[in-house]
């Protein structure tokens, strides 16, 4: 029974992050994709009308509350201390406004800052901020609160490391921020659309309750937050983008049961709800009284997928042939059709089909139950006669299912494997110290291929007993090479000659057993107009949902 | 107990100064005749029937290694959420197991942890509220005070330290159960205890000169046993329910092995309510089965054992 | 009076106060801090040392208590180290939210089983008493998180009567606070049902047996009007004090519904706390869910040693 739903670790949620290293990705663009229309986040399923759910027709009507169910809690809305998790994100997006956002091409665009200009190495980054702004409190915005942000950041346990390429930021001019870094950083950009892009009041940066007031140029003003009971904000009058937001005020209920908040939404007491339950996307996307939306055909970046770790450290999964085993005992079709409610897709790589990263034949070993059994008598006497592997997960019953069939699948190849269910806390301390087997993991959604650099490369992978954000601690150095490679490379074919390496290395080198694709959904009631259908302020479309993260500016309520 | 109205229901004489309440409710409790019979001498044949209900649920569970049923463990995908039939009496869950052998196995685990728990908890707690209620004084006043602070504490913390250091087997289960279980065994038995201490026949066999001792086994305890004995009985089944609630937290015995509480909660999670109602609906008949004997038969006794007069 | 009301008090703050201690060292005996759920895996042991050094709790584990026992004394529980609420404030959400539960259940509970119990006392062990008591088994064998899944797929989900999840506050709106309350009281109602009844059946077959009620009868009164007339009064204080028990140990036992129905009642939030290592989240809430507990059975037990003459004070 999950209390707190954060079982899922990126880019954002804990900001490791580095430099990226294609043209493609940066402010300076380069051609991207063509667009598919107003939703960059795909599969959508039925609406009344016919119409495309998620986007709203005609004019926006203004008024009316929105209530949304969230599918965990958020321990507070300060970007230098708190999570934000994919709830957090959401928060964040209601009560203040990112630096850059990404569009529905997958670029980071300007969106409170008018412009993002490198210089020619892209080693000093000027950030022009929108003239006339003014945060709730009616403070303006101006460079001098940008900067106090930034070092505030910079100063943090939590946001600190992910900001060690920045070697300094100052206010050059009133409305000018330039930041100065270590090392070419490309991605710089990116960066500013995540977490430590969000931009609070001095007032709220100075307050001893800083996490629980949040004070934003956002399109909604914070007006009461009870932990896990409700959030509300309601409509800022003096919103720079003009006309926005539509809703007179919103609320946030987080419903951390994914059954229950299903029940929710279908007995109509919110209207919009946030999940990735397998089986709630299946009922409601048939369901014609609601319009969902899912990220399942994400067209740019990719998507969180489901895997179990295998700490590569750590005896008998030190051991390849050990881990080539386990793969070719998992039948992943068979987990997809048994827990994937026809929604989840079993998967042999973490970039989606169409990626431009994803090699044509990586070499993932495919389901094969004899190979499996051969490979465990070879490797079974260099561990003690048998193979033993524990495997655990957080208690979530889905997880706990899928762990089950994996015990019986590696169970015929003659693996022994046991299952054990971990409380969250210790069950993230665990990863990150490398004192586990074989665990579940939801991770690795990304807009650029880069932002996984800090998952998968080598030098974050020390010893189990020292923190490491490399889980897996997968010590290859090839991988480290084609990660380089990725990054500081300008050219797209480089990088997807790069990333494909990368590809076919993790399905060599095993530090993660692939199971099935992730899917978010955004589900609302027919009367919710326009929840996915957001806007930069050029007017270009932005991306739109994606792992469970939206933007609620320009959602309406049909009357 | 994370089910505590239940769980503590049963033992309604937790309350501090004994007794007030404890009298009414012992009373209450034993006497279950109607009006204007005397006592039933016999036991009565649906005493024997429940008796022997229970007998095979027992047998059951503990031959289940020997019987010719299938695998609790073995997943068989082409089977899945399969509704009774001729392979799988009862059907199979959501992971093709076979819930007839599940049911069995399962049983294993929870009548284990009902019976023995409450059987320790009433071993350590009952003799501890038989002392207390007889010799009173200074050590009567810290085990009282003793329970209460067990009984107020939230039992969940406790659980989860337990867990955190202990880990979750059968054995360790009923410990802790047991441990649960003790406190509020103390309490009903040193009630019964004191509402019997007093009373006449007690105080005449003392002016008799027989010593304590001998009072305990020929006074006290005939009629205390009954009372406890019979709220053992219900909290067997009490105990058995309150492990499908910690079943539900994920605090139950680890997965895939099978008890009562933990097909109750594959039951009701992952859409298997809609998808097949029979994982839930089996264990549930089961337990209610389970409990409608061990009441009938606890019934039985008290109506049996109605005792009020001395033995000398 | 005085004096049991003092020696009553003497131990209710007694009791509490070795229940503080042992919630206190057992909290700190679970793995981990507070550390991991704030900073999560970039709890790299200098940020660790910094926050535990913030959060107070580099100082040693006596030195801690006797800091949050004077506070207490003080009037300050606290705040989490989580989220920045005070522990008061947290109390304070869900202080109404199981009062309202556990009226709400164990009103549901008793107006059930009374008059069942009445109807079967008046004729024990035939067809009625026979059903009364199976189907309240039958409440009593289904743990109360299917009942409360059912009940949401019924009520809530396919007729729309009740809310699936969610608290609202009677000060915010009186009906849909009630509205609010009803599935999750019913929920827990279904296991208090089969106990009030048996309970109060028993002691009313007992009361009957009494002699002033062979002497109503008698005189010529009626079965049901001994009943309820005569049997009726003395025997409901067994329902008061199983209701007294079960009442008190509501506050933790909750949790499952509280869980399910999305009310962060003392329940729900002890958990959470537990979960994340949030001490003095942990022993504010443990603190009063006790002192309820404790305050609830004394009452009971005052209530009891007043009304029902055949208790002997102990």
């Amino acid at each position: 029974m999950p209390v707190a739903d954060t079982s899922r670790y990126d880019r954002r949620t804990f900001l490791g992050r580095s430099a990226s290293g294609a043209a493609a990705v940066a402010l300076a663009g380069v051609a991207a994709p063509a667009l598919l229309g107003a939703c960059s986040s795909g599969s959508s399923t039925s609406t009344a009308s016919g119409a495309t759910p998620g986007v709203g027709t005609g004019t926006p009507r203004k008024g009316g509350t929105l209530t949304v169910g969230l599918n965990s809690e958020i321990d507070g809305f300060l970007p230098t201390t708190n999570h934000f998790d994919n709830s957090g994100l959401v928060y964040a997006n209601t009560v203040y406004d990112s630096l850059t956002a990404i569009g529905a091409d997958g670029t980071a665009q300007p969106y409170l800052a008018q412009s993002v200009t490198p210089n020619a190495d892209m080693t000093v980054w000027t950030v022009t901020l929108r003239p006339g702004v003014v945060f709730h409190d009616g403070s303006p915005l101006t460079a001098a609160v940008v900067v106090a942000n930034a070092k505030a950041l910079q100063a943090s346990p939590l946001t600190g490391p992910a900001l060690s390429p920045i070697a300094s930021v100052t206010a050059t001019g009133p409305l000018t921020v330039q930041y100065t870094t270590t090392e070419p950083l490309v991605a710089f950009p990116y960066y500013l659309a995540t977490q430590v892009g969000y931009v609070v009041a001095m007032a709220q940066l100075n307050a001893a309750d800083a996490s629980q007031h949040p004070i934003g140029t956002g399109p909604f003003v914070f007006g009461s937050w009870v932990p896990n009971d409700h959030f509300t904000a309601t409509r800022n009058p003096h919103y720079w983008r003009s006309g926005r937001p539509y809703l007179d005020s919103i609320t946030y209920k987080p419903i951390v049961q994914d059954q229950s908040r299903e029940s929710t939404l279908r007995s109509g007491t919110i209207d919009l709800m946030v999940t990735r339950d397998p089986n709630a996307i299946a009922h409601l996307g048939s369901n014609p009284g609601f319009q969902q939306v899912t990220d399942a055909n994400r067209q740019h970046g990719q998507n969180d997928v489901g895997f179990i770790y295998l700490n590569t450290q750590v005896d008998p999964l030190s051991d390849l042939t050990v881990r080539q085993a386990l793969a070719y005992a998992t039948d992943t079709a068979q987990i997809a059709r048994l827990f994937g409610a026809g929604v989840l897709k079993p998967i042999s790589s973490p970039y989606p089909e169409g990626s431009p990263y994803r090699a044509p034949d990586n070499g993932y070993p495919v389901y094969d139950l004899a190979k499996a059994r051969s490979l465990v008598a070879q490797a079974a006497p260099r561990h003690g006669g048998a193979v033993k592997v524990e495997l655990a997960t957080i208690p979530d019953p889905r997880l706990l299912d899928v762990l089950q069939a994996l015990q019986s699948m590696w169970g015929q190849a003659g693996v022994q494997a046991t299952v054990n269910q971990i409380e969250q806390v210790t069950f993230i301390s665990n990863l990150a110290l490398g004192n586990f087997q074989a665990y579940t993991g939801d991770q690795f959604d990304a807009a650029d291929p880069d932002e996984n650099y800090v998952w998968w490369s080598p030098t974050n992978a020390a010893a189990p007993g020292s923190i490491a954000l490399n889980f897996a601690r997968n010590k290859d150095p090839q991988m480290e090479a084609a990660l380089q490679k990725g990054r500081t490379n300008a050219d797209p074919t480089v990088r997807a000659q790069a990333y494909q390496t990368v590809d076919m290395l993790l399905a060599q080198d095993l530090p993660y057993l692939w199971l099935t694709t992730t899917v978010w959904s955004m589900t609302g009631s027919q009367k919710v107009q326009n929840f996915d259908n957001p806007t930069l302020p050029s007017g270009q479309p932005a991306q739109g949902m994606e792992a469970g993260t939206f933007i609620p500016t320009e959602i309406w309520l049909e009357a | 107990m994370p089910d505590g109205v239940t769980a503590d229901v049963v033992a309604p004489t937790e309350l501090l100064g004994a007794d007030a309440g404890s009298e009414s409710v012992i009373v209450a409790a034993r006497a279950t005749t109607a009006p204007g019979e005397a006592p039933r001498r016999t036991l009565g044949p649906l005493f024997w029937i429940s008796l022997g209900w229970m007998s095979l649920l027992v047998l059951l569970a503990v031959l289940a290694p020997v019987l010719p049923i299938k695998s609790p463990t073995y997943q068989d995908y082409t089977a899945v959420n399969i509704g009774p039939s001729v392979h799988h009496l009862l059907g199979t869950d959501d992971l093709g197991r076979d819930l007839l052998s599940r049911i069995i196995w399962g049983s294993r685990v929870s009548l284990t942890i009902g019976f023995a728990s409450v059987a320790l908890g009433l071993l350590v707690g009952g003799s501890l509220g038989l002392l207390a209620g007889l010799r009173g004084g200074f050590g009567d006043t810290v085990l009282n005070a003793g329970s209460f602070v067990l009984l107020a504490f939230p039992p969940l913390l406790a659980i989860l330290v337990i867990e955190a250091f202990w880990g979750r087997s059968l054995w360790k289960l009923t410990v802790m159960f047991a441990f649960i279980a003790a406190p509020q065994l103390f309490r009903v038995v040193r009630a019964t205890t004191l509402s019997f201490a007093d009373r006449e026949f007690v105080t005449a066999a003392r002016t008799m000169g027989a010593r304590t001792g001998r009072i305990l086994r020929r006074e006290i305890l005939p009629n205390v046993l009954p009372a406890a004995v019979s709220f053992a009985l219900l909290g067997v089944a009490i105990a058995i329910i309150v492990e499908g609630s910690l079943a539900f937290l994920g605090l139950s015995i680890q997965l895939p092995v099978a008890s009562l509480g933990n097909i109750v909660n594959a039951g009701v999670q992952n859409d298997n309510l809609q998808l097949n109602p029979y994982i839930a609906l089996w264990p549930a008949l089961y337990i209610f089965l389970l409990l409608t004997s061990l009441n009938l038969m606890a019934d039985r006794l008290r109506g049996r054992y109605d005792v009020r007069e001395i033995k000398l | 009076m005085g004096r049991y009301i003092a020696k009553r008090l003497i131990q209710l703050v007694a009791i509490t106060f070795i229940l503080s201690i042992g919630v206190f060292m057992l909290v700190h005996l679970l793995p981990g801090d507070p550390t991991l759920a704030i900073l999560g895996p970039n709890d790299t042991p200098t940020a660790r040392h910094e926050l535990l050094a913030q959060l107070g709790l580099n100082k040693s584990l006596p030195q801690q208590y006797w800091t949050w026992l004077t506070n207490v004394f003080s009037g300050n529980l606290g705040k989490s180290f989580l989220t920045g609420q005070t522990v008061a404030n947290a109390v304070a959400v869900a202080l109404p939210i199981d009062l309202e539960l556990i009226l709400f259940s164990q009103v549901m509970a008793i107006v059930v089983a009374v008059p069942l119990a009445l109807l079967a006392a008046r004729r024990p062990n035939r067809v009625l008493d026979r059903l009364a008591t199976t189907t309240s088994f039958g409440m009593l064998s289904i743990p109360t998180f299917v009942v409360a899944v059912l009940l949401v797929l019924v009520f809530a989900v396919q007729f729309h009567a009740f809310p699936a999840t969610g608290y609202v506050r009677f000060s915010t709106d009186p009906v849909q606070n009630v509205r609010s309350v009803i599935l999750p009281s019913v929920a827990l109602a279904f296991g208090s049902i089969a106990i009030y009844y048996r309970l109060l059946r028993a002691d009313l077959i007992a009361t009957m047996q009494e002699d002033y009620i062979t002497m109503a009868r008698s005189k010529g009164l009626s079965a049901t009007y001994v009943l309820t007339r005569h049997a009726l009064r003395p025997s409901s204080f067994t329902l008061l004090a199983g209701a007294g028990i079960s009442i008190g140990s509501l506050f933790t036992g909750a949790f499952v519904v509280e869980v399910l129905f999305q009310l962060p009642g003392i329940g729900y939030q002890l958990v959470n706390a537990i979960f994340a290592r949030d001490y003095l989240m942990v022993q504010g809430m443990a603190l009063v869910a006790a002192v309820f507990y404790l305050v609830i059975n004394f009452g009971v037990d005052f209530l009891l040693t007043v009304l029902d003459p055949r208790v002997r004070r102990a």
